[in-house]
């Protein structure tokens, strides 16, 4: 592709024009970082002991003193609660099929968005570094795991569940295009098929699901909920109706003015008082869904009403003039540069939901915090004060998926301000 | 047909080019809150002509050729375009802007979607043709705004100049009867001007109806079949461009002629 008559095109400086490089031996490093001026070195002196006793205690905590015995006699409490151990084959049977599916997703959008690279003549394939880097977090809390698994079985699934979620990819791939769409009809069918092999016959009711398996449920469920509900919303609040305006302004005013914790105690004992006579009460678990979408689609509304307020009017314009109709233009003009400007302030929302599903052991449920409370009162474990053990491991566990949210939306962003004005 | 109060006016109702008539406007109103911003206009295109509106700033001369699209509302009176009145009916309006083309001051290209995708949007969404033939009709636009080796790019990655020829790309692949112009070439550097005049002047020796709102008092003399004077929210005289040139008739034309030639 020629590029000679833009005047934007890369600009290679002549080899006698590149920059000198500099090369610091780590001496030098030393010397100009930690004690370039006389109050840097007395900081130095001062703090170095110091951060290297924290460090030290750290890591004799972790590797000598603490009993990790808790976490490996628990673990399966840790990972699901009080779910019925007789029917724990239902699990491994949801995660083998989320497994497939998000492995099919996933070799999908790859293919198709190195596909798209191609035709754009921009340099695709990721180098392994990058996908290294990509799984770090997922990689270190299953090296967590499986250091305090203490038997065979949950490995083989865990790897069965792996090989399955692998070949979804290469299947993913291997689809043509023209078949793509049927991608979506999958996701969305192995995610009724997991939820009806948990809970359909004879299955689990959502009231006994605990551990990590209720915290994911909470935040994934909350996140694909308020993620739309929350574009609605923000819609609604510039809506040329004044009555959904209104609306839209009242549900969100009202529910930023109220604490979560107000609202899940809401949901658990007012809730069903205000719902018509006959008309079933959903479980204790589903109103702590509604609870967190509701809380969480009022903020992700006024997250996206601002991106939506950075638009510039001749975007509206250009989009009308060229007779796209009203969704359309917001579906394919403004909503993609509009969330684009506010995928960290939304990101950021999501990490704080996902933290936030631990405030459910309020209303008694059992979520990962809740397995770590409870763990500590068993009989051959009370009184110990094995809470740093349980704590620090549930706390390993929330780093790990905030930690993942937060790089996922530093990618996204990078991938999708290519077309950075 | 109404009778206008000045004989120099009356060339409002003399469509060019072919004769048949494009856009009708009859005595449009435009009022922003208190502040009338199109008073009493008048005025017929034909098809094929070319129309050059000028006018000092705040005249209202984008306000006219918005009120043709329907990006605003006009008050009172008739606009006709290509035969459809324009009403409150969404699919009235819809027809219109699909028969109807816009370039605007600020190219207003969509910044998240590549070249060829900015140009393929409409054709695909709103005439839902398949693809290999919009980007193939896209690929002859960009051949024809001589920039074809910039299709994968984003439009942050173009000159001004490219970017408007982009722009002025993306409204002909809905292979519109008219294109609006609204002072396409008032944000770009000097030297970039000429380009996006050239496509312009093409366009116009294509055939096109062209309403072109512009200072360029070049092109209105090369290509314009009339020039639309505009001040105070009124049209104040229409005329040939030798006529608007050598012996224009109002002291307002008088003035802003000398100003700005
Ligand atoms: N949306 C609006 N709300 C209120 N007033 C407006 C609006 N749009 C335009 N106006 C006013 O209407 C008048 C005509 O505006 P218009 O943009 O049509 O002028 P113009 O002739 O295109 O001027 P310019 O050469 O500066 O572009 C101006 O006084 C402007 O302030
Ligand atoms: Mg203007």
């Amino acid at each position: 592709m020629s590029d000679t008559n833009v005047p934007t095109s890369e600009y290679r400086p002549q080899a006698s024009e590149q920059p000198p490089t500099r090369t610091t031996s780590p001496r030098e490093w030393v010397r100009l970082n930690l004690f370039n001026t006389w109050y840097n070195s007395l900081l130095t002196v001062v703090l170095a002991p110091l951060v290297g006793y924290v460090i030290y205690r750290a890591l004799r905590f972790v590797f000598v003193t603490a009993r990790w015995e808790i976490i490996e006699v628990n673990l399966t409490n840790f990972m699901v609660g009080t779910f019925p151990r007789g029917e724990l084959w239902r699990v491994w049977g949801a995660i083998i099929i989320l497994g497939l599916v998000i492995g099919l997703g996933l070799g999908v959008t790859s293919r198709a968005s190195a596909e798209t690279a191609r035709a754009r003549g921009v340099a695709a394939g990721t180098s392994w570094s990058l996908v290294a880097r990509r799984a770090a977090p997922a990689l270190l809390l299953l090296v967590a795991l499986v250091v305090f698994v203490r038997t065979a079985t949950p490995l083989l699934l865990l790897a069965a569940a792996l090989a399955v979620a692998a070949g979804g990819y290469v299947a993913g791939r291997w689809i043509p295009p023209q078949h793509r769409r049927w991608m979506h009809i999958a996701v969305v069918a192995g995610l009724a098929g997991s939820y009806v092999v948990m809970t359909q016959f004879g299955g689990v009711n959502l009231a006994h699901w605990g551990g990590l398996m209720l915290t994911v449920f909470l935040a994934v469920g909350g996140i694909a909920l308020a993620f739309p509900v929350g574009i609605i919303v923000a819609l609604g609040r510039r809506s040329k109706l004044p009555a959904i305006r209104v609306v839209s302004m009242l549900y969100i005013e009202l529910i930023r003015g109220l604490p979560l914790i107000a609202l899940l105690y809401m949901g658990w004992l007012i809730l069903p008082f205000l719902l018509p006579i006959g008309f079933p009460t959903p479980g204790r678990t589903w109103r702590a869904l509604i609870v967190l979408l509701v809380f969480t689609a009022a903020y992700v509304a006024e997250i996206v009403r601002g991106g939506l307020q950075s638009i510039p009017k001749g975007q509206y314009e250009a989009a009308q003039a060229l007779g796209l109709p009203a969704w359309k233009m917001m579906r394919l003009v403004i909503l993609p540069q509009a969330l684009r400007n506010v995928i960290p302030a939304l990101v950021g929302q999501f990490i704080s939901l996902f933290k936030d599903t631990s405030l459910v052991l309020l209303i008694a449920l059992t979520d990962l915090l809740g397995v770590a409370r409870r763990v500590t009162q068993q009989p051959e474990f009370l009184g110990q004060g094995l809470h740093a053990e349980s704590l620090l491991f549930v706390s390993f566990i929330y780093w790990v998926g905030s930690y993942w949210m937060s790089r996922e939306s530093q990618r996204m962003e990078q991938r999708l301000g290519l077309g950075e004005r | 047909m109404t009778d206008t109060s000045t004989s120099l006016i009356r060339d409002a109702w003399k469509a060019g080019g072919t004769g048949e008539e494009m856009i009708r406007c009859e005595t449009v109103d435009k009022w922003f809150g208190a502040f009338q911003a199109l008073r009493q206009i008048d005025l017929v295109v034909g098809r094929q002509e070319v129309v050059v509106v000028c006018g000092p700033s705040g005249s209202g001369k984008s306000t006219l050729i918005r009120c043709i699209n329907r990006l605003e509302k006009h008050d009172a009176g008739t606009i006709v375009v290509d035969g459809i009145e324009l009403s409150d009916d969404v699919r009235n309006i819809q027809e219109v802007r699909r028969e109807v083309g816009m370039v605007f001051q600020q190219f207003n290209l969509f910044p998240h979607l590549t070249i060829l995708e900015n140009i393929t949007l409409a054709p695909r969404q709103v005439r839902r043709l398949p693809k290999d033939e919009t980007d193939s009709h896209a690929m002859e636009l960009l051949e024809r705004v001589k920039i074809p080796e910039q299709a994968h790019k984003y439009p942050a990655q173009l000159s001004g100049g490219q970017q408007q020829r982009v722009a002025i790309a993306r409204a002909l692949a809905m292979k519109p009867k008219v294109m609006l112009f609204d002072e396409p070439t008032s944000a770009l550097d000097p030297e970039m001007i000429k380009e996006v005049l050239d496509a312009m002047v093409e366009l116009a020796e294509s055939g096109m109806t062209m309403i072109v709102v512009s200072h360029e008092m070049g092109f209105a003399r090369a290509v314009a079949d009339r020039i639309v004077f505009m001040a105070d929210s009124e049209i104040v005289e229409v005329g040939t461009p030798e006529h608007f040139f050598t012996d224009p008739q109002e002291e307002r034309t008088k003035l802003f002629l000398s100003q700005i030639l």
